[in-house]
C-alpha cells in the first residue's frame, strides 16, 4: 500500500489540533481499538485520536489527506463484520467522547445527538420523554454513528424498517475535510440526489458523521409479549408469514431456536418460560388501548396454534417482557461467551424463512458443525452462530470459507442477500460479488473515488480499489 | 382444597412518576398489573390445586378496570371470581378493604381451607390487609413465606426473617401470605385467557355484604391518608479514593471520629 506512517511530525501535528491526553498511541490502550466482535485478528492503528468537536474531525481528515494516511472512524466496536478495525494501521478516530444528545425536539419529533451516544442511552432518554427511537439491535453498546454506518435493523424492522428509516439529517465530514449538512428536519425533501442516503450505511468509506438528526415516534405504552414453543422449525417460521397475511404488524416478530434459548439461559443463569421446544416464535405486541391489545393477542394466539403451536404464552407485565427480550438479545454475546463463533446474518424475502432455514441446518450437518439460528422472523433477516466448539483450529479455518460460501449462495438463490444489518465490512468483502452484480460494484468503486479520491478513509472495507 | 385467593390490581410501578410540585403520583396513562406478590399466591394455588385437586376462587376488590387482573388469574387457571365493586367501597384504608374481603369470604366462601395473599400490594405497600382478614376470620396465619408443603390437615410454611427462615406449622384453615421465592409465576397461556373470559366472576356491592352500609369505603375507615409526601433521597455514600491503603484507612478513621462513631 502507498499510505505513509504516521511519524513524529503528524504526531505533532495531531497534538495541535486536540488535546494531549486524547491522543494515544501506547500499545495497551490502543489494544481495544485494534479488533471488534468479529473473529478476525487484532489490527492495530498507529494512533487514537479521541476527538471533541466537529472540526477537530476536519483537521485530522485535511492532515491525513494531505499525508495520505489512512483514517478509520470508529463507534462503540460492536461491529461483526470488520467494518471499524483499522486493517492499514494510521489514525483512529474513536468518538467515545462525542456522546451527548445535543436536543430533543418535540414538537417536530426529532432528536439530534453526537455519533458516539449509545444506543441504549439514546433509547432511555427518549422513553423518559414517551418517544421511540425504533431501531433496536441486539447489541445496545453500540454507538449511533456506527449503527447509521451499518444502517443497522433489530428488532422492530418488521413494522418501522431500519436506521435509514429514522436518519433525517447528518453532519458529514468528507475525507477531504470539508463539513458538509446533509437532510434536515423537513419530514419531506425532493432536492437532488439523496446523498445522506450514500453515507447511511457506507460503513465509514465515505464519510465521518458528526453529528445525526434522528426521527422519532410516540411510544406505545402498553404492550404484551408472546412467547410461543413449536415442535419444529418450519411451522415457527410459517406462522410469521401467516400473521402478517392476516394484515397484523407486530412491531417484533423473533424467532429462536432451542440450542439458541439454552445457551442464553446458560449466559443469563436464569431460565426462559420454556426450553423444551425445538422452536420459539417472540412476538411484540404494542398499543395505547387496552381492549386493542387484547384483541391483537387472541388474534396472533389464535393464527400460532392453527399453525400448531405448542403453547402460547403471554407476558404482560413490564419486568416478564423485558426478560425475554433479553433472553433474545444476548444470543450472540452469549454463545461467544462459550468459544468461537462465525455469526451470519443472510436476509431472504419473508416468505422463504422456512427454506432459509432449513438450508442452513443442511450445509452445517454437511460440514459437522452445530449452529443456532436466531433473528428477525418478521423481516426476513436470519442470524446463525455457526459454534466452532472443540474443532481444532487447521479444519475450522479451512472448512469455514467453504462453509460460507455454501451459505451465501443459499441465500441469494433464494433472492436474499449476504447482509442484513452487520455489514460487509472486512469478513464478507470477498463474497461481496456475489451479492451485486458487476455494474454495480463499478459504480459504488466510482462514487468512492469521488468522495475520498486519495482512498484515506476506512479503506480496504466493502471492496479494494483496484 | 378449596382456596381463596385476593388479589390487587397495582399501577406498573416502573412507570409511575412523581410530581414533584404538586401530586406525588401520577397514575395518568400508566399500565396497571396484577399486584406481584399476588402472582406468587395464585401460583402457589394452582400448584396446590394441581396436585390435590379442588378450586381456587380469586376475590378482589377493585373498579371495574381491576377485571383485568380478575382475568388474568383465571387465565392462569383460577376456577371462579369475586369481584366486589361499588363506589361506597372507594377510599377505604387497610382495615375496610380488610372487614370488605373477609365479610365475602365469610358469605361466598364460607367452606375455605387456605386463604392465599402477597404479602402487600406494591403501591400501598402497608401489608397489613392479609394479617386483618386471618384476625376477622379468627383463623391462624403465615406471612412472607417462601416454601410451602401441605400435609394432610395441616401446612408446613417457611416465613423468611432476618437472620434465615422459620418453619412453621400450622392447621387448617390458615392464611398464607407469598414472597417472592416462593415459587415462578407461570406466564398465562392463549387458551387460559380464551377460557377465562367464560369463567364466572360474581359481582358484590356493599349491599349484598351488608345493609349497613356505613361500614364500607372512606365512611368504614378510621384511618385515613393527611399528607403524601417524597422521602427525602437518601444521600450517597462516601468513597475514598487513595492510591496508598495507609493514607484511605487514615482518613477513614479520622472521618469515623470526626462522626463519633469510633
Amino acid at each position: 500500500m502507498k499510505y505513509r506512517k504516521v511519524n513524529e511530525r503528524v504526531l505533532k501535528q495531531l497534538a495541535a489540533i486536540v488535546e494531549p491526553n486524547d491522543i494515544l498511541s501506547d500499545r495497551e490502550r490502543i489494544l481495544d481499538y485494534a479488533s471488534d466482535e468479529s473473529s478476525i485478528e487484532p489490527h492495530y492503528p498507529e494512533v487514537v485520536v479521541r476527538t471533541n468537536t466537529t472540526e477537530e474531525v476536519s483537521k485530522i481528515l485535511r492532515l491525513a489527506n494531505q499525508e495520505l494516511i489512512p483514517v478509520t472512524p470508529r463507534g462503540g466496536g460492536t461491529g461483526l463484520c470488520g467494518g471499524a478495525v483499522p486493517i492499514y494501521g494510521g489514525i483512529l478516530i474513536s468518538f467515545e467522547k462525542m456522546n451527548q444528545i445535543l436536543e430533543l425536539d418535540a414538537e417536530n419529533l426529532m432528536i439530534t445527538v453526537e455519533p458516539g451516544v449509545f444506543v441504549l442511552d439514546l433509547h432511555t432518554y427518549v422513553e423518559e420523554h414517551d418517544l421511540l427511537y425504533p431501531p433496536d439491535p441486539g447489541q445496545k453498546l453500540g454507538t449511533i454513528g456506527g449503527n447509521i454506518s451499518t444502517n443497522a435493523g433489530g428488532m422492530r424492522g418488521v413494522k418501522y424498517g431500519v436506521t435509514r428509516d429514522f436518519v433525517q439529517g447528518l453532519e458529514v465530514v468528507l475525507p477531504t475535510s470539508e463539513i458538509i449538512d446533509l437532510g434536515g428536519k423537513t419530514v419531506k425533501n425532493s432536492t437532488g440526489y439523496s446523498l445522506i442516503d450514500l453515507i447511511i450505511g457506507a460503513e465509514g468509506t465515505l464519510g465521518v458523521i458528526t453529528k445525526a438528526i434522528l426521527r422519532l415516534v410516540p411510544l406505545s405504552k402498553l404492550s404484551s409479549t408472546l412467547y410461543v414453543p413449536y415442535k419444529n422449525l418450519q411451522d415457527a417460521s410459517s406462522t410469521v408469514s401467516k400473521i402478517i397475511q392476516n394484515k397484523i404488524i407486530p412491531p417484533a416478530i423473533e424467532f429462536v431456536d432451542q440450542s439458541s434459548i439454552l445457551v442464553a439461559e446458560r449466559y443469563l443463569k436464569r431460565s426462559m418460560p420454556r426450553n423444551d421446544a425445538p422452536a420459539y416464535v417472540l412476538i411484540r405486541i404494542e398499543d395505547k388501548d387496552e381492549t386493542q391489545i387484547n384483541a391483537d393477542i387472541e388474534a396472533v394466539g389464535e393464527i400460532c396454534l392453527e399453525n400448531n403451536a405448542l403453547d402460547v404464552l403471554v407476558a404482560d407485565t413490564r419486568g416478564k417482557q423485558e426478560e425475554i427480550w433479553e433472553g433474545r438479545s444476548c444470543i450472540i454475546d452469549a454463545a461467544k461467551a462459550e468459544g468461537l463463533v462465525e455469526v451470519v446474518d443472510c436476509v431472504v424475502p419473508r416468505a422463504s424463512i422456512p427454506a432459509l432455514i432449513k438450508g442452513l441446518n443442511d450445509i452445517a450437518k454437511k460440514y459437522g458443525v452445530e449452529c443456532q439460528n436466531f433473528g428477525h422472523a418478521g423481516d426476513g433477516n436470519v442470524h446463525t452462530n455457526i459454534l466452532k466448539k472443540t474443532m481444532n483450529d487447521d479444519e475450522w479455518n479451512n472448512k469455514i470459507p467453504h462453509l460460507l460460501l455454501d451459505i451465501y449462495t443459499l441465500s441469494v438463490s433464494l433472492h436474499g442477500t449476504i447482509s442484513g444489518e452487520h455489514g460487509i465490512g472486512l469478513t464478507r468483502k470477498q463474497y461481496f460479488p456475489m451479492a451485486r452484480d458487476e455494474k454495480q460494484i463499478e459504480l459504488m468503486k466510482e462514487i468512492k473515488r469521488v468522495f475520498d479520491p486519495n482512498n484515506i478513509l476506512n479503506p480496504g472495507k466493502i471492496f479494494d480499489l483496484d | 382444597m378449596i382456596i381463596v385467593v385476593c388479589i390487587k390490581q397495582v399501577p406498573e410501578i416502573a412507570d409511575v412518576k412523581i410530581d414533584p410540585n404538586t401530586k406525588p403520583l401520577i397514575r395518568e396513562g400508566v399500565p396497571t398489573i396484577l399486584n406481584p406478590f399476588d402472582e406468587f399466591a395464585i401460583e402457589e394455588a394452582l400448584r396446590i390445586k394441581e396436585k390435590q385437586g379442588g378450586e381456587i376462587i380469586v376475590v378482589s376488590m377493585g373498579p371495574s378496570q381491576a377485571k383485568q387482573a380478575i382475568l388474568k388469574c383465571l387465565a392462569m387457571g383460577a376456577d371462579r371470581a369475586i369481584h366486589l365493586t361499588d363506589s361506597l367501597f372507594a377510599g377505604a384504608d387497610t382495615l375496610a378493604t380488610a372487614s370488605t374481603l373477609s365479610k365475602t369470604i365469610r358469605k361466598f366462601v364460607p367452606k375455605f381451607d387456605i386463604i392465599l395473599c402477597g404479602k402487600q400490594a406494591i403501591d400501598g405497600d402497608t401489608g397489613q390487609v392479609p394479617l386483618e382478614i386471618s384476625e376477622l376470620l379468627g383463623i391462624p396465619r403465615i406471612s412472607g413465606i417462601t416454601k410451602l408443603e401441605i400435609e394432610d390437615r395441616k401446612v408446613v410454611a417457611h416465613r423468611e426473617i432476618d437472620e434465615g427462615y422459620e418453619v412453621l406449622e400450622s392447621k387448617l384453615p390458615v392464611l398464607l401470605t407469598a414472597l417472592k421465592g416462593l415459587n415462578e409465576p407461570r406466564l398465562p397461556n392463549i387458551r387460559g385467557i380464551l377460557s377465562a373470559k367464560k369463567k364466572e366472576i360474581k359481582i358484590v356491592t356493599a349491599s349484598d355484604l351488608d345493609s349497613n352500609t356505613n361500614q364500607f369505603g372512606l365512611t368504614g375507615s378510621p384511618t385515613q391518608v393527611v399528607k403524601i409526601h417524597t422521602p427525602e433521597p437518601r444521600a450517597g455514600g462516601i468513597i475514598i479514593h487513595e492510591d496508598d491503603p495507609k493514607i484511605a484507612v487514615n482518613k477513614l478513621v479520622q472521618f469515623l471520629k470526626k462522626e463519633r462513631i469510633l
